[in-house]
């Protein structure tokens, strides 16, 4: 269980990372120059990367920073966090898969440091997976 | 004591999280370019009072480019620009704001810079652009793709609305069509194209200054406007 937590805190490390960088990149818009190789210029600069004014990343970022704080209180036996640690995840598993279809389908492109994102997140949900079944 | 170590844990990696962020978006001072003063035991114009990178050549563009304000003016401002290139669109009107307020101090040139295989109409719209050129209409052809970006870069089929453009405008609709495929349209592009490869151009939109290459982070207003005032000073006029 703890060791569990303890994967799912360095994911969330990394994760807080990539969507740190992400939120960088679009507030000091150093990559939303167009080039020939486009990619997460084309998505940071889309209308869907923000969201009620305030960068997506930076939601992401704070997702990330959520989900490491509940894996650090679980390792330490505090309880009731579980529970919330597992939702939250699922939240952010949709989320991916929906910013997933809007690069796929709507922008038409796609941007490798998000795609990180929803690798990572996708990661977290496997430990909530598994973290499920071994209580049972 | 045990009760506090995740919070102490939480709370260490908030302020690397919070203070990584403050330190890579801390406000880039408005200018590297910012001259040194030249002191009065220096002459004027020595190269001792020039600490700047020394200006880039590159391979000339399409002749005659095309250029707003005097061939003589203190500051000379290169674009180098994608009509479908969003920051380009908003790059517009910041650089028609500088005209405004520096006047015969600034020379604009534009050159296309089309990024084709990102752009699918990015070269039509280079295209349109220079066959109003040949027709003495360059930049109200300019102004009208940067300003209507929104309304054309979606589209299937730009080449109706170019010609809605075209005739607004009042170019001869019959020649603009000729042109837009024409061997001296895509000379022109492939010119400045060319000198854009040379400067080392690699997105849109670049911007050079007297010849130098002015950082991306320096285009909004507020940021240029610093720029353009410190070459002037430098340039001593």
């Amino acid at each position: 269980m703890k060791k569990l937590y303890a994967v799912a805190a360095l994911l969330s490390l990394l994760g807080l990372a990539d969507a740190l960088y992400l939120t960088i990149e679009h507030i000091t818009g150093q990559s939303v120059r167009c080039t020939i190789i486009s990619g997460c210029s084309a998505v940071l600069s889309s209308p869907y990367a923000v969201v009620a004014g305030v960068p997506l990343a930076m939601v992401g970022a704070a997702a990330y920073f959520a989900v490491f704080s509940l894996a650090i209180l679980a390792i330490f036996g505090y309880p009731k966090v579980s529970g919330l640690f597992s939702v939250l995840v699922i939240i952010m598993f949709l989320v991916s898969l929906w910013l997933i279809y809007l690069q796929a389908f709507v922008i038409r492109e796609f941007c490798q440091y998000c795609l990180l994102s929803a690798l990572i997140t996708t990661a977290l949900l496997v430990v909530v997976l598994i973290n499920r079944r071994s209580r049972r | 004591m045990k009760r506090t170590i995740p919070f102490l844990i939480i709370l260490a990696v908030l302020g690397a999280a919070l203070g990584s962020a403050w330190y890579l978006t801390r406000t880039i001072p408005a200018s590297p370019v910012t001259p040194i003063a030249p002191t009065s035991s220096t002459a004027q114009g020595s190269p001792v009072a020039q600490q700047k990178p020394p200006a880039v050549q590159g391979v000339p563009g399409a002749e005659p480019a095309h250029t707003l304000g005097p061939a003589n003016a203190p500051v000379r401002i290169e674009e180098f620009g994608d009509f479908e290139c969003p920051p380009c669109g908003i790059f517009h009107p910041i650089l028609e704001q500088m005209r405004e307020e520096f006047g015969d101090k600034l020379q604009i040139t534009f050159r296309e810079f089309p990024l084709v295989p990102t752009h699918q109409h990015a070269l039509a719209a280079a295209s349109a652009a220079e066959a109003a050129g040949l027709q003495g209409k360059f930049w109200e052809m300019h102004d009208l793709l940067y300003e209507h970006q929104n309304d054309w870069k979606k589209e299937f089929d730009v080449r109706p609305i170019y010609e809605g453009y075209a005739k607004q405008i009042g170019l001869d609709i019959d020649r603009y069509k000729r042109d837009m495929n024409g061997d001296l349209v895509a000379q022109r592009i492939f010119a400045d194209g060319k000198r854009g490869h040379s400067l080392g151009v690699k997105g849109t939109p670049t911007v050079f200054m007297n010849g130098r290459e002015v950082p991306f982070e320096n285009l909004p207003a507020e940021k240029l406007r610093v720029v353009i005032q410190n070459e002037m000073r430098s340039s001593g006029k």
